[in-house]
């Protein structure tokens, strides 16, 4: 059992001034049985007001506005979190051929998270991989841990190869992608398999101090690649009998207590962690800094020092210069 | 602005009687029982037609055109790539309804609305439906316009449904009305009712025995009653308005009218402003609070951060402000998942599974094309059926086998084997004909009409002005009366007794 603080720091910095900003944001993270929110708190500057609400997921969905000219909007997401132990992946449940029996029923009850998406279209291009997974085992948890090694064996990660918007198609065209074009591709694999799937956007806690520091000197791992800008994407699927089970086809395994969820959705569309809209001609651009420290050390001490920073920087969409109102997301 | 176009009077070929070479050809005929022999309740119509000289017929008609123009009563066809704007088509010749009929349709219409409205609480709510098996999930879920963001939002006394148009057409073949289909989002066209009967009484000022007809005058009245009704405060004087999407919209006229109407505010997206979940409209006195709006902007444009980014129609936040009760809309967000024309086949079965009633008015039998079988059907017969895209309105995507040509069949097979949950098709029904003024042989001629009837829902009780709008197709033969692919529209009078 790990507890973490978290803190999501959201900058948008645009060239002239815009006004009539509306927002919202799904950076409330998840809780449920597999971990506890035990604080959450949001803000913004220019100050506003929030309100709340829960989407069709249950993601917690907090809006705001700012009517006011500005130039920078700064979003500030602080929380607390304690990830429960994950479950175990056992691979002598379900088998395919039982699953495939209840498929109708399964089809029935998930029906959003099997049909193609916008973000996840369901190429035929797929097929081969699906069957290389389905080679490797003939049980559903066999087939998605399989599913999802496949993706991070044969996907090369490459921030640039893809941006916000990308679909399968363009991963499966650039052979390369982020976190969440692995989530996309892994999520494609399960559903035209008949399996839901869902998105789920969170974060991935770096290692400790301490373990980095034994390894002194090694370039650093895909975890800390990743963990300097700690907002991730992975993918869970459902398997009958057990539950949602997550994987993490960006590292290649099962997710672990390093991984912290935010919200679940279809795909990206469903969960970007920050949207919004404007009045103004301005361009923009975003930073996103996330800060994630154990909030406790093993004794149960408070550790004070931050185990990982780093801003992450990176340039938002340009959108059309003469357009009255645009939009943001990250 | 489009170029207006007025039809100069014709001038007729004489003629002795409007009735000269009448013939019902073999349809149901609304004014005659056989040939000849006007229906008890058209007799005095026919009587007062069919002594009256042509020319007095010609020129009162003009004056009735003349009358549409000067009150500026125009839509916009938007497929002719003209932007043209037009006079509705009105025919001089009302369509009648004796009452007992009309008391048959008011019985179908009023638990047809409330099961509609159970069945967006249900949707919406608990999925009660869904889990019952009544229909199957995926059709409801794959809707276009089943909006996962109402999951959950009450909207105000659980009405979705304020204002449905649900059109209606009597088969030729059994002489009975047949539901067509459902309009539960923005439907349009009551200014026209309101407008042809405000122009039959100017025009024919005494030759109708309108007294034996019911009044529909008091429809804005009605509607006006169930906005106040919706105002999340309670206030006694809320502010209502009515949200368009602006000038260049084919219903704008309608929108002026009903706010003048109303006596409230016709607004458009950038007079209103939400801030912390309350909507404001900007005034020269500045910001006034808005509790309810009868909103004229399809649901994907009605808020840019809820729904599509790119629309500059409406109201940033408005979803929010709605979520948080501050403000009612009428109609609902979310209710095409109710009109979608596939789930439409499934309207009968809400009657009976929310009502337990068996419905008064039956539905066209409906193919789903989503179904392997049905889509086999549908495909061979295609030159025998009418194919209707499920999420579109006003005649837009649809193909009438019958009078459709190689290349537009072969075009919608192609469609159909794309994207079959997308279609559905229906038999050819042969409408019932009216006789109507045929102005280039200058005598009277039958016609192909529906009806729309306009029903409102106060959340208790469905009110239907007794009538609606008869939407007539001008074109000989054709069965077409969409006012966006050249149909005109009469006055429909019910009457107070049988004759």
């Amino acid at each position: 059992m790990n507890q973490y603080r978290l803190l999501h720091i959201t900058e948008f910095h645009y060239d002239g001034p815009v006004s009539e900003s509306y927002n919202e944001v799904r950076l409330r993270p998840i809780n449920d049985e597999s971990q506890s929110c035990l604080s959450f708190r949001l803000s913004s500057k220019p100050a506003s007001q929030h309100s709340s609400h829960r989407d069709s997921f249950g993601n917690w969905v907090h809006h705001f506005n700012i009517l006011a000219e500005h130039r920078t909007l700064r979003v500030e997401a602080e929380s607390v979190v304690m990830v429960h132990e994950a479950r175990e992946m056992r691979e002598d449940g379900v088998t395919l051929a039982a699953f495939d029996a209840m498929r109708d029923e399964v089809a029935d009850e998930h029906y959003d998270l099997l049909e193609p998406t916008a973000y996840v279209p369901h190429p035929p291009r797929l097929t081969e991989l699906i069957q290389e997974a389905e080679a490797a085992a003939n049980n559903v948890v066999g087939f998605a841990r399989a599913a999802s090694n496949l993706v991070h064996n044969r996907f090369r990660y490459e921030k640039g190869a893809t941006e916000v918007h990308s679909t399968v198609h363009d991963a499966l065209n650039s052979g390369a992608g982020v976190c969440q074009d692995f989530a996309h591709l892994l999520l494609a694999m399960l559903r035209m398999r008949g399996l839901p799937g869902r998105y789920v956007s969170g974060y991935l806690v770096p290692r400790r101090e301490a373990e980095r520091n034994a390894d002194a000197g090694a370039p650093p791992s895909m975890e800390e690649v990743i963990g300097g800008y700690a907002s991730h994407a992975w993918a869970e699927v459902f398997v009958p009998g057990t539950g949602w089970l997550g994987l993490d086809p960006t590292l290649g395994g099962a997710v672990s207590e390093q991984h912290i969820r935010l919200a679940i959705g279809r795909d990206y569309g469903d969960v970007a962690p920050v949207r919004g809209v404007y009045k103004g001609h301005a361009g923009q651009r975003l930073s996103v800094d996330v800060r994630v420290r154990p909030a406790v050390d093993d004794e149960g001490r408070e550790l004070l020092q931050e185990t990982a920073a780093g801003p992450a920087e990176e340039p938002a969409e340009e959108p059309p210069p003469q357009q009255q109102q645009q939009q943001q997301q990250q | 602005m489009g170029i207006l176009e007025i039809v100069s009077p014709t001038q007729a070929p004489h003629v002795k009687n409007l009735f000269g070479h009448y013939d019902t050809g073999g349809f149901y005929d609304e004014m005659f029982s056989s040939p000849g022999v006007p229906r008890p309740h058209f007799r005095h119509i026919y009587q007062t037609l069919s002594t009256m000289r042509p020319e007095v017929f010609e020129e009162r008609r003009h004056l009735a055109d003349l009358s549409f123009l000067l009150q500026g009563i125009t839509f916009t066809v938007y497929s002719d790539g003209r932007g043209t704007e037009r006079l509705f088509p009105f025919d001089l010749v009302p369509r009648i309804l004796p009452r007992h009929e009309w008391d048959h349709i008011e019985r179908g219409l009023t638990q047809r609305v409330l099961a509609l409205n159970l069945f967006l609480q249900d949707i919406y709510g608990p999925q009660r439906i869904l889990k019952d098996r009544k229909i199957p999930r995926p059709l409801v879920l794959s809707c276009r316009h089943f909006r996962r963001e109402m999951i959950g939002i009450q909207p105000p006394r659980g009405i979705y449904t304020h204002i449905s148009g649900i059109d209606l057409v009597r088969d030729s073949k059994t002489g009975e009305f047949y539901v067509l289909e459902d309009n539960l989002r923005t439907p349009s066209g009551v200014s026209y009712v309101l407008e042809n009967r405000l122009v039959m009484t100017r025009t024919f000022p005494r030759a109708f025995e309108l007294d034996q007809v019911l009044p529909i005058s008091h429809y804005p009245a009605e509607l006006c009653q169930i906005l106040r009704s919706l105002s999340p405060h309670g206030g006694s004087d809320p502010v209502i308005v009515v949200l368009t999407p602006g000038i260049y919209n084919s219903a704008y006229f309608e929108h002026s009218f009903l706010a003048q109407q109303m006596g409230v505010e016709l607004v458009e997206g950038r007079d209103l402003v939400v801030d912390c979940d309350v909507v404001y409209m900007k005034t020269i006195r500045g910001l006034t609070r808005v509790d309810v709006i009868y909103r004229r902007i399809d649901d994907e444009f009605l808020d840019s951060l809820a729904f599509r980014s790119d629309s500059l129609l409406g109201v940033p936040g408005l979803i929010s402000a709605y979520r948080a009760g501050n403000v009612a809309l009428a109609n609902a967000v979310g209710n095409g998942v109710a009109d979608d024309k596939a789930i439409y086949a499934f309207v009968p079965e809400f009657i009976r599974y929310y009502l337990g009633e068996e419905p008064v008015l039956r539905n066209v039998e409906t193919y789903l094309c989503s179904r392997p079988d049905h889509l086999e059907y549908v495909l061979a017969h295609l030159e025998e059926l009418v194919v209707k895209a499920v999420g579109e309105s006003g005649g837009y995507g649809m193909l009438i086998g019958p009078s459709a040509d190689g290349a537009q069949i072969d075009a919608f097979r192609r469609h159909l084997r794309e994207d079959p949950r997308n279609y559905i098709a229906q038999p050819v029904i042969p409408l019932s004909r009216c006789a109507s003024y045929d102005p280039a042989s200058g005598e009277m001629a039958g016609r192909h009409i529906d009806l729309r009837p306009y029903c409102l829902f106060d959340g208790e009780k469905v009110i239907i002005v007794p009538g609606g709008l008869t939407r007539v197709a001008l074109k000989p033969g054709s069965l077409v009366v969409n006012s966006s692919q050249g149909g005109g529209s009469k006055d429909t009078w019910v009457l107070r007794g049988d004759a």
